[in-house]
């Protein structure tokens, strides 16, 4: 055989796997659920289309006798349901807020574990940990943690025994999981806890491949610890920054595992997420055409996301590489 | 390495004590952040119900008397029940571990050394690569319906072969992509030369290309195995008995005798533990797979 024509097929053997499945479980599925969204389907219509055909009753059984409706409605229900517009706030908050508190300690992290010191490479390999918990585990952990009963969670107790060492009247006592204010805030601690480590671990490799000429170089010029951190760690670390920031931001997009464990979604609709809000419209409630309809709303938030993101990045990576010449 | 171990000198030889002491105290404060949920997870585990009702309590022998019951239990009674989740929880992630490592792989190299065209789209390796990634970012919320009604119709419900064709779609474009990236920082003259000897492209690619990347597909691996090892949201929407895996099994325990948190704590420490052995051996490979095409220039 010849190297050209073995090399024609093999080209097709080692790629075609992987875009055969995508196409299949991510391409296919995509469109279905844009057609979904645009019926009235609900769990078991076709059950009952497929008794109805059997008994011969085709009327009223909707498009095709399919059991379902064509139908607009859905994205008409969008704009007035009260629920969904708090579970895409909520959502809002834990992207923006969780990914910047999680971006700042996980570059003060990094930075820290870039200095030498004795043990860093146990205490490194110790920053991991939260990152291999389950999220599950990881949210019952925080309700042991936040919750509010002195007796139970050391959290509470150190609390109160802090206010009493500071000698306040009431003890300080933060209703975390039943006060609308808190509960976001304790599932923004519970997610950062766990994924900090993700931030640090990549901040971590990025600063190291950084030359350590360019430090000596700044160090000459007489820069001092903080000016050669904002000058030039920060700015090398930009492209790798936005590629962390983007990835966990996408991810916490997705967030439901903590939410169901916790609090699941409340108080009232309080720390609703639109996948769980999704999860519950598709599977409690049978609603597919409507839970689709909403899914959708979230990938287009997500791709709107991406895409500003991308573009103000590229932008500001370009701006900075200029101001360094 | 040399440069590094000079470094060590020079820096620690410069740093003030101040820098010192606010060094250590970050390290410790963190560590401490972070090493308590687990102590207090691993404390738990060994309470009576009454010690960690009428607690807090810290040190194991003077707050409280530990007892071996939950794990006892765990073992014994729910015996039954422990060892499907977790083995439910291991085919599935294993796997989709040896799906997705293969598969990605095998793309991976097909990006990195050929140059392909997709006319109709106008597309090349690039923009394929970025197809293959963007797929990673989908909210997997959108594919709740159409997964049910496939999986209603493949009847692959409440299967191994649903979770594991499900975690691998999920695991791919990460593995394609972390591939792509290491068999780019591969130099080629080591296959070539292999196949001038009269080796066909697949036994370069597999006796020459895969023994060079080990760390690539050992993050890979890695990665593929912790996703699918904590997955929720697809464990809870396409299992109901058989294939209930240990995150589903989990967040069930919410259930109506109230929160038993001594056993939500040994059940945790036993979701958790292979997942950190596994990582605590390979963190080297983690950060130097991930890292291997993200950091360069």
């Amino acid at each position: 055989m010849s190297t050209v024509r073995e090399d024609r097929i093999m080209k097709r053997v080692f790629l075609s796997p992987a875009v055969v499945i995508l196409l299949a479980l991510s391409i296919f599925p995509l469109l279905w659920s844009l057609g979904i969204s645009f019926t009235d389907m609900q769990r078991g219509g076709s059950t009952i289309a497929r008794q109805a055909a059997a008994e011969g009753i085709t009327e009223g059984v909707g498009f095709l006798g399919l059991g379902f409706e064509l139908t607009g409605r859905n994205y008409q229900r969008l704009l007035v349901d009260g629920r969904l517009h708090s579970t895409v706030r909520n959502t809002m908050i834990y992207v923006f807020v969780g990914v910047t508190i999680q971006y700042v300690i996980g570059l003060g992290l990094a930075t820290v574990l870039n200095q030498p010191f004795r043990g860093r490479n146990i205490v490194r390999v110790i920053f991991l940990m939260p990152m291999m918990m389950t999220p599950v585990a990881a949210a019952y952990t925080g309700r042991m943690f936040f919750d509010s009963n002195a007796l139970r969670s050391p959290l509470a107790h150190f609390l109160r025994q802090f206010s009493k060492a500071i000698g306040l009247e009431q003890a300080i006592s933060v209703p975390w999981f039943t006060d609308i204010g808190w509960a976001p805030i304790a599932i923004l601690i519970i997610d950062a806890w766990q994924w900090i480590p993700f931030m640090t671990l990549i901040l971590l490799a990025g600063m190291q491949a950084i030359p350590e000429d360019i430090y000596e170089a700044a160090r000459v010029d007489g820069a001092n610890v903080l000016q050669i951190f904002w000058r030039v760690t920060v700015p090398i670390l930009l492209p790798i920054s936005l590629t962390v920031i983007l990835i966990r931001g996408l991810e916490i997009f997705k967030i439901i595992d903590v939410v169901v464990v916790t609090t699941g979604g409340g108080p009232g609709s309080a720390t609703e997420s639109l996948t769980l809000y999704i999860f519950e419209q598709a599977l409690s409630n049978g609603n597919y055409g409507y839970a689709s309809a909403i899914a959708y709303i979230l990938l287009i938030l997500v791709i709107i996301f991406a895409t500003i993101f991308l573009t103000v990045g590229r932008r500001w990576i370009r701006g900075s590489a200029e101001r360094g010449k | 390495m040399g440069t590094r171990g000079r470094r060590w000198l020079r820096r620690s030889s410069r740093r003030p004590l101040w820098g010192s002491a606010i060094l250590y105290g970050v390290v410790i404060f963190w560590c401490f952040i972070v090493l308590f949920p687990f102590y207090w997870l691993a404390t738990t585990s060994v309470k009576r119900p009454i010690d960690v009702s009428r607690g807090p309590n810290y040190i194991p022998y003077i707050d409280f008397q530990p007892i071996p019951d939950h794990w006892e239990e765990m073992f014994g009674i729910q015996r039954e029940s422990t060892e499907r989740h977790f083995r439910n929880s291991l085919v599935s992630a294993i796997g989709s571990t040896i799906l997705s490592v293969v598969i990605g792989a095998m793309a991976g190299y097909g990006l990195s050394r050929f140059r392909y065209y997709w006319g109709r789209l106008g597309w090349d390796n690039d923009n394929i690569a970025f197809w293959i990634i963007s797929q990673r970012f989908l909210p997997p919320a959108i594919f709740i319906v159409p997964f049910v009604l496939l999986y209603n119709a493949l009847s692959l419900i409440d299967t191994y072969a649903g979770l594991i064709i499900a975690y691998t779609m999920f695991n791919i474009p990460f593995a394609v992509w972390i591939m792509r990236d290491f068999f780019n920082g591969l130099p080629v003259d080591l296959e070539e030369s292999a196949r001038v000897d009269g080796a066909t492209r697949w036994q370069a690619f597999i006796r020459i290309v895969l023994p060079l990347s080990a760390p690539g597909l050992v993050a890979v691996a890695i990665f593929s195995f912790i996703f699918a090892w904590n997955e929720y949201l697809f464990a809870l929407m396409l299992t109901n008995f058989n294939a209930i895996t240990m995150p589903v099994l989990i967040a069930g325990q919410n259930n109506t005798r109230g929160i038993e948190w001594w056993f939500i704590s040994a059940l945790t420490l036993m979701a958790v533990v292979p997942v950190i052995i596994m990582g605590l051996l390979l963190e080297r490979f983690i950060t130097r797979g991930l890292t291997a095409g993200a950091v360069k220039g």
